[in-house]
Parts: structure tokens; sequence; C-alpha cells
């Protein structure tokens, strides 16, 4: 099949300019007349009853225009989960009981942020501290106190997926290994901290400008605990400096915006600082996973046994779908005849773990290729062969969950083995050197309709006039991630028009179409670029008439909408700008516009996503034997992310991906001293790679049609922060003999098991 | 959080800036680059009322090198300018190394050298070679001029021997004598862009049977200030060094560290670093100095 050549060009993000400039508006520069300035008060301790809170010396200060906390809410509790509403723990202000270093506890909205942050210190709280729990094997152990009542032993959710005879298949193996990884927690760190701007009409409605991968998610919960109608509450756009995930569910100080807006009947704007967002912001989960694999002596898997711990925090947050996912990614890559798993969400005393970039699958893919390496380690098989012979391809079904219908992954294996020179290098290896390979499967939006929603899971309204131009309105949000440009890509080669002839509106829920479920899981491109289809089809049935009659074409004739025309395609010649032809569908209209709705959701693609990328990188490290230190040399990846829309946004995806990829294998963690407080809340002290460590790299997309993808794309955005970390975990393997079973790999961790500190 | 209001003063001249310190004696610091003291400010931890600016002082950021005086580094002279000076480059490697590597390019391009030694955190790239060259700096006030040596100046982490009105005029740093070799490397988590968990800087110069005449060891990081390593020192003087001496070397300046476990590193992890740092840095000065470079 054959795509406009606009498909699959380079173009530079729209949204770039204003952005390198320091033009682009994020919510924090918006400034409303007579607009307060919102502080939140946060919980000092991690576990700990409210006796008591008295805010009138707080109330009493020149300035303080309002104070809250939870007694004053309307007390509704909220959570993504909708479709489990016992899932829903969280109340945007603690009621009787904090449950970890930073749990809101009241808030203020003042003339100026001084005062704001001055009254905060005059509330008094009186607390009666209870024990913190502070890891999974606590929460689980008998007699554990409970953070939640409701949770049973402090497990928030289960979830088991089992197909094949497991007993069977171990019994057949020749080969049979268990091992237990501990993967530690790392933060999103976007560069934008949160920020959300309420203000209030005619009483009892609310606009929030607010930093947020999910409008429509926050328009909804934002009003279920508001007490207000879905309708009466429009979340808008503005620009939004990142979210990996972390920016994902309705947040208190969304609420507090709201809330106090709506009391106040002014505008009422909160900022989250860095410190705010390390200390006490969402995060990757930790887990604890044990796994247990058999094989055939000549490298064939036969089962999987995988069970994990999650370390959610204080809530369940995303918790539940990266309890999904990483039950879904412990095999995802590899046939497995027996597959076992079993995945408990924990309830811990810390900061509530969410969604980021990989959903549970960068944990996962941590221990199942791990252990793949030192499986083909002590089978003398070389990793990539053992991989080839076990790899996923197309029309593979997993059971009760997914059919692959496009897959290139041998062909992924194969080139990064080709272009990292990895036979050659294995043969003549040099010592403190090594090559690792990581691979990874990700999904191109969820299936599941976890939210309950009544719409479809994406929307797009297209509108054409007369001069040639179009509107393309969508609630899909731009997190940075680029669909504003690639969405309207797939528009502009639908009609044959370009791209700078179509103006975006996007992220408002009072004038997008309802409803799009928001920007995660990888889901925009895939979902949206769906219905953007859908919708165009639509438009150029609305064309149709003018074209036959006007040119008098047969029956058989065929259109196409290509270089600003509309024309028989058999005979380009005979057609006419594309222009004109709206001008003419839209006469004898009686002046209703030409505009068409269209819709995805995703129906008999089984329970997890429509489809899914593949990809295998390879990691060439030194590793210094007196220091520790590891540099990682160069990156090699090969990847299917089916037909990629935008070429440079794929890089860019790339190349962020091994930055953050970079960051959690070796540098990246958040300390926490032994009352549940996070140590390292600056960036100083939050190591993150920088420009100036970034390795150079070698990639090369493996194109693929993905039937189910607008002109045959899949995801780009996720995946590819998967395979990092344990190809560069196997490296230093391979440099050193270090096999990092809990990370990050740090210089210490190297030198211990060099036998060079004690 | 929110930074209160304050006053800036320009002042053209030392003695001007020094009125203006005197007049606002009772809440005033003095500034330059603000790379330590804006931080300081923005997070509460300093509020004061005046801030007395040496940006504009004429002459305060002069970087110059003559055999009689050895190198001055100027009060108001930038990190950056320091590490491209072309005789800094040249005479003094383990001086630029430190302010070409340290922090990152926005820092170095407003911090001062003399700022880096006025805010004294162990941690400070440029203190540790400045100690290994035998650098000393000169503090003016309206009372007069005095030398100080960088060994007695640090008193802890943050702290130092400076008046609270004196200004540092100038760093004065010895003119290296025949075959010598300095050099300064530093570790941490991330890393390029990023504060030192460790660091080791070292001066040797030899005599003409290639015996060690004096050596100088100075440690980052690794105690509330940066420290000396006379064990080491005295070790190595009079020696002509081999593989077992660096390494007993290495093992005094182990001796000489004092370190703390922290979120940037354990202290066992820094105490096996200061031995292969330590190792490694002697080395290439004998290096260095054999090879007769400066």
């Amino acid at each position: 099949m054959k795509n406009p050549a606009i498909i699959g060009q380079s173009i530079p993000r729209l949204d770039a300019p204003s952005k390198v400039t320091g033009k682009a508006i994020y919510t924090d520069d918006m400034k409303l007349p007579g607009m307060l300035y919102g502080k939140l008060l946060r919980s000092p301790l991690a576990h700990a009853r409210i006796k008591r809170i008295d805010v009138s010396k707080a109330k009493a200060l020149p300035g303080v225009k309002d104070v809250i906390v939870g007694a004053d809410t309307p007390g509704v509790k909220y959570g993504n989960w909708r479709l489990v509403p016992q899932s829903q723990d969280e109340l945007p202000l603690a009621v009787d009981k904090v449950r970890f270093v930073g749990d809101e506890v009241a808030a203020v909205c003042a003339l100026d942020p001084e005062t704001a942050e001055k009254a905060l210190g005059l509330i008094e709280v009186e607390y009666e501290e209870l024990p913190a729990i502070l890891s999974v094997e606590e929460a689980t152990a008998e007699g554990a106190g409970l953070i939640h009542q409701e949770s049973k032993g402090n497990v928030s959710l289960v979830r088991k997926i089992d197909y094949g005879d497991l007993d069977q298949m171990f019994a057949k193996a020749d080969y049979v290994r268990e091992d237990t990884f501990r993967v530690h927690p790392v933060q999103h760190a976007y560069m934008e901290p949160c920020s959300s701007l309420a203000q209030t009409e005619e009483g009892n409605r609310v606009t929030l400008w607010t930093s947020t991968q999910t409008p429509y998610i926050v328009q909804c919960l934002l009003a279920s605990t508001l007490g207000l109608p879905e309708n009466n509450v429009r979340v808008m756009k503005v620009q939004i400096g990142g979210g990996f995930g972390g920016k994902m569910e309705l947040r208190p100080w969304e609420f507090c915006a709201a809330f106090m807006s709506l009391r106040t009947g002014r505008p009422v704007k909160f900022t989250l600082t860095r410190h705010d967002e390390l200390a006490y912001g969402r995060r990757r989960h930790p887990m604890t996973i044990y796994s247990k694999v058999g094989f055939k002596k000549d490298g064939m898997l036969l089962a999987k046994d995988f069970q994990v711990m999650l370390d959610g925090g204080a809530y369940n947050a995303m918790g539940p779908t990266a309890t999904f996912l990483c039950g879904t990614f412990g095999n995802m890559l590899y046939n497995y005849p027996a597959y076992r798993y079993f995945g408990r969400h924990v309830y811990t005393n810390k900061p509530p773990a969410s969604a980021m970039r990989g959903f549970g699958a960068p944990q996962a893919a941590f221990a199942a290729e791990t252990q793949m390496n030192m499986a083909a380690e002590e089978l003398g098989i070389d990793p990539i062969d053992i991989r080839l012979m076990n790899a996923m391809q197309t029309g593979d079904v997993i059971p009760d969950v997914a059919t692959i219908s496009s897959c290139g992954f041998k062909e992924s294996l194969e080139e990064v083995r080709r272009i990292s020179g990895w036979d050659q290098k294995r043969k003549n290896k040099t010592p403190g050197k090594g090559l690792g390979i990581g691979c990874f499967s990700f999904i191109s939006g969820g299936v599941f309709n976890w939210f309950n929603t009544k719409y479809n899971f994406s929307a797009a309204e297209v509108k054409v006039f007369e001069d040639g131009t179009a509107q393309l309105a969508v609630m899909a949000c731009d997190i940075g991630q680029g669909p504003d440009t690639v969405l309207r890509q797939i528009l502009a080669a639908e009609l044959g028009i370009p791209i700078h002839k179509i103006r975006l509106i996007s992220m408002d829920t009072a004038c997008t179409p309802k409803a799009d479920l928001g920007t995660w899981g990888s889901r925009v491109t895939l979902m949206n670029g769906n219905a953007i289809i859908e919708a165009a089809g639509k438009i150029k049935a609305m064309l149709r008439p003018v074209m036959f009659s006007e040119l008098d074409l047969n029956q058989i004739h065929d259109l196409a909408f290509e270089d600003e025309r509309v024309f028989v395609r058999a005979n380009p010649k005979k057609g006419m700008d594309f222009a004109e032809c709206v001008y003419k569908a839209l006469r004898g209209r009686e002046g209703e516009p030409l505009t068409a709705r269209g819709y995805y959701t995703p129906r008999n693609k089984g329970l997890v996503s429509p489809a899914f990328s593949f990809g295998a990188q390879v990691a060439e490290v030194a590793v210094d034997q007196d220091t520790g230190q590891i540099q990682v040399e160069k990156m090699y990846t090969a990847h299917d992310c089916g037909v990629a829309i935008n070429k440079m946004s794929v890089e860019g995806q790339l190349e962020g991906a091994i930055q953050m990829g970079l960051g959690y294998a070796l540098m990246e963690d958040l300390v926490m001293d032994d009352q549940g407080r996070t140590l390292n809340t600056t960036f100083l002290d939050y190591k993150m790679p920088a420009a100036e460590d970034m390795p150079p790299g070698e990639s090369v997309e493996i194109e693929t049609y993905e039937p189910e993808g607008p002109f045959g794309a899949k995801e780009a955005g996720e995946g590819l922060a998967i395979p990092t970390a344990p190809a560069i975990s196997h490296a230093v393997f391979e440099a050193v003999g270090y096999r990092c079973m809990e990370t990050p790999i740090t210089p210490e961790k190297v030198l211990r098991a060099l036998g060079k500190i004690k | 959080m929110m930074m209160p209001h304050f006053t800036v003063h320009q002042p053209d001249s030392l003695e001007e800036a020094l009125d203006l310190l005197g007049r606002h004696r009772s809440s005033v610091k003095v500034f330059c680059g603000g790379t330590d003291l804006l931080i300081k400010m923005r997070s509460g931890a300093l509020s004061p009322d005046h801030l007395v600016s040496l940006t504009r002082v004429k002459g305060l950021r002069t970087i110059s090198y003559a055999e009689s005086d050895g190198l001055v580094i100027g009060g108001a002279a930038r990190l950056a300018e320091v590490g491209k000076n072309a005789e800094v480059k040249k005479l003094y490697p383990a001086l630029a190394h430190a302010c070409s590597v340290m922090a990152t390019v926005q820092i170095r391009n407003m911090g001062t050298v003399a700022g880096n030694l006025a805010n004294a955190a162990p941690s400070g790239d440029t203190l540790a070679p400045l100690l290994a060259y035998g650098a000393s700096l000169v503090a003016v006030e309206r009372g007069g001029r005095r030398q100080i040596k960088l060994t007695d100046f640090f008193t802890g982490p943050g702290l130092n021997v400076l008046e609270p009105l004196e200004i540092i005029e100038a760093i004065r740093v010895p003119d290296p004598p025949p075959r010598c070799g300095s050099a300064y490397m530093r570790l941490s988590a991330r890393s390029k862009v990023d504060i030192a968990a460790v660091g080791v800087a070292g001066f040797m110069n030899l005599d003409l049977d290639g015996k060690v005449i004096r050596c100088r060891l100075a440690l980052a990081s690794v105690a509330p200030t940066p420290v000396r390593c006379p064990e080491a020192e005295a070790m190595l003087e009079g020696q002509k060094p081999d593989d077992t001496l660096l390494a007993q070397a290495g093992a005094a300046c182990v001796r000489a560290c004092r370190p703390i476990d922290d979120v940037r590193a354990t202290a066992s992890y820094r105490r096996a670093m200061v031995q292969a740092l330590a190792q490694r840095v002697l080395a290439k000065c004998y290096a260095q100095a054999a090879g007769g470079e400066a």
C-alpha cells in the first residue's frame, strides 16, 4: 500500500519555535485579574491520625482569602479506575488520616504567594503518629497495620494471568531457574512542574487550565468531587511541559484551585515547585519480582511463573493498570507454552507510584530480559539466538490477551546484531568492555476501559472551508510528544492539503468532540489518527456528489485528494481545486458548514491493545575497574513502530527514551530515610543524565504495516524506554562480570561485586 | 521561596565597594556571579537587605601571570575565563581542568573562582587544585589587606576565616618550578555535569635525578573542608616514585580523609576512590614532571 507523501516525512514540530524561544504559554505563565495564589499544607509524617486542625490564625492573616481542610470539602473519593469503584481511594485533602510524607492536609489562597506560604505556617495540626510501613514486605507481613481499612492486608488489587499447564511444562524442562529482582523508584522529572488555574463563572461553572495529560478524566473526576454536573467543568488547552505518565489523574491542587475559586469567586492558581515534585510527586513503581523460567536444553522456552509485588505507595493512582501491564509484559516478547502471573499492588506509606513511560513494562522487562541473558549464558547459547528461537511473530496469539497483527521483532534482532557488530565484538572481547542486549514490546493504546467511559476512546471533528483550509478539533493532548503535528499530518494526507492550512483546536473539553481518554499508553497516534481518518472519509463523501455531477463521472471512477486538488484517480487532469470543490459543495446546504465527526474505539482486539510495537537494543559499555564508573559508549537500536508518520518525532522519542533508560539504569533514584522522607529533592542530587552524558547512537526502523493503525502506524513513545536498562545491565555483566539484580547499577555495587570495597 | 526586596549596589572601585559594605554592615553580602548566593537567597537561607556587586569594579576581573609573581586571579574572574586562559592551561593544568568541568556551562560563565573559595563547600572543584598549588588569597577591608594561605582558610562546611566586610581581591598561585606536574580528578554519579562526590588534586616537582622535591595533595568532598595529605606528601618527598610507593601514598591519603555517607556516595566508596584517584593523580603528575612538562 502506498502512503501519501506527507506520511513519513520529518516535519519539525509546529509548536517547536514558540517553545524554544520561550514564547509558549504554560499554565503558570497565566495571570487573571483578581487571581489568588494557592499553597498546600502537607503532612510531615508518613502515617498518622489527624487529631485536630486549627486554621483560625491562618484565616486571620491579612491577605488570606480562603483556607480549607478535608472537612470543608464534599469528601468524594476519586481515582481513575471508575470501573472498580472500591479502587477509588483518594481524597483531595486528607480526612482523619495521612498516609505519606506530603499527603495534602490543607490549602490556602491569598493575594500573593508569600502571604499564602506564611499562612501555611500558621495552621496548627495535631497528629497521632502511627507506625510507618515503608516496604511491601512489611506491608504484607502478618499482623501489619492497615494503611486503608478497606484493603485486605494492604493489597489493593490482584491480577492473575494463567494459561497452559505450568506444572507439566516445568516437569518437561531441562533447565529451570528462579531469580528475584528488585527495581527502584524513579521520577518523570518533566520540565514543567504541575500547575493549575481555575476560574468560575455564573456561580457554579468552572474553567480549569491545567498541566494534564488527560483533560477528559480531569473533567469527569473534578465534577464528581465538586458535586457538579460534568458539563459545568471545562478543562482547557495550555502548553504542557512533559508528562510521561505523571500527569494523568485528577490531582489535589486541581481540585483545590477549582473548589476555592468556587468559594471565593476569584481565579485561583496553584503551582508546585521542583522540591514538591521530587519529594511528594508520582513515580515509577518499585517492584519485587520473582521469576521462575523453564527451557528445553536447546533453548526453547516452556514455562514462566512471574510473581510481582508492586510498591504502590499510599494510594492506587494508576497502579492497577501498571499491575495489569507488568503481567502482560512479563511474557510479551516470546512464546511461552505456559505462563502464570500473580501481581499484587501493595499499599505503603510512601508517595504514590503511578504510570511512568512504559507503565509496568520497564520493570517486567528488566527482570525478564536479564533472566533471558542469564539462561542464555548457562545454556551456552548466544543471547540473540535464544531470542530468535522464541521470538513472537505476526499472527501469534497470547491467550486471552491479544493477537499480534504486525511484528518486526525477529528483523529487529537481526538488524541490531548487524549494526552493533555483535558477533565480531563478542569473539574479540576487550577486558572492561561489553555488549548487552535488551528487547521490548509495547501497546498502542489500551483496550480495557477502566475509566468506564460512555463515549468513544477517541474522536475527531473536521470542518472544511471554501478557501481550501480545514479545522481539526480533537480532545487529544500534546504534552510534548508531538500529536499536534502528527495528527495534522494525518488529516493533511487524507484531504490532500498542506499541513499549514489546517487549524487545530485541541484539548478543550467544552468544544472538542467527546471524548478522548488522553495521552497515555502510547495511544494518541493510533486511536486519534483512526478517528481523523473516519471524519475525513465522511468529508470526502460529502464532496463526491459535487465531483460526479460537475464532471459527469462514471460510477466506476475513483477520486483522489492530492496537492490541494480533487481529481479522477485514473485521469488526474480531470478534476478541480479542493477549495472550489468545497465551495460548490456548500451551495444548497442552507448555510450548513461541511463538518464531520469520526470516532475510534478498539473492538475485538483482545483485552490489552489493538497493536504492539517491538524492538531490540544493544548497549556498548566500558567499565573502569578501579572506580566502578560505567561509560555507555554507544547505543544500537532496531525497532518496529509500524509506519512512522513523522520520522523526526520518532527519532526524538528514541533519543529521549535512551536518556530516561540511561538514568533508570545508572543514576536516578529517589533516596528515602527510615521515616519515609525523600532525601534528594533537587536536580543537584536527583541525578539525571544531561546532554553531555548522552551516548552516540545508531538506529534502524523496521518498517511493518500495522493493519489497525492509521497509514500502518503504531506506537513509538513508550516502548523504547523499556530495553535500555536491561541492555546496559547485560553489557556491564559482559564487561566485568557483575550481574545487577537490584537496580540501579551504581559504581559502588560494581566495586563490591569485584571485591574492591566491602 | 520568593525573594524579599533588596538593593543592589554596583560600585566602580574597590574603595567604593568597601565603603558600601561598611555603610550597610548590618545586612550586606558581597555579590559577583551569584551562582551560590542567589540560590541561598531564593531558599530563604540568606536574606541580606543589600548586595554589593563586584561586577563593575575595575581591574578585579583580570587574570595575570608573571614568572616573578606567579598567577594572580582577580576576585571577579569567572570560572570559565580562568579555565580558558592560555597560561593557566599551560602552567596550572589541574586548575584549568577544574574550572572547565565543574558545574554547568552557565554556572562556569557566571561563577567566580573567588566565590567558589568563599562559598567553602567541601565539594567546590577549584579548592583542591588551588591547595595543591600552594595558593593563598588576598583579602581586603577598609582597614587594609592581608594575605591568607589557603591551608588556613577553610574552617568547616561553608565556613572560612573571611571577615564579614572583607572582599577577596585576588588569588595568588606561585610560579610552577621546573620539572613539575599537576592534575585534578573528580568522580560523581553522573559522569559529566555534576557536583563531585570525590575529588583529588596533586602537584609534584622533581630534581634532576627524578626524585620528588615537593609534593602536595588535596582532597575534596571527603571531609568537612578540603584537606591536604601531609603523610602522603612526606612519604613521596626525596623518593623516586614507583607503583608500590604510589599505592602506599594513596593509602596515606585515605587516612587523611573523613568522609561521610550521604545521598551522593557512601563513606566506604569515597575512601576507595581517594585511593584510586590519588594513585592516578600522582602517576599523572609524575609523568608530566618527568617528561619535563610544566
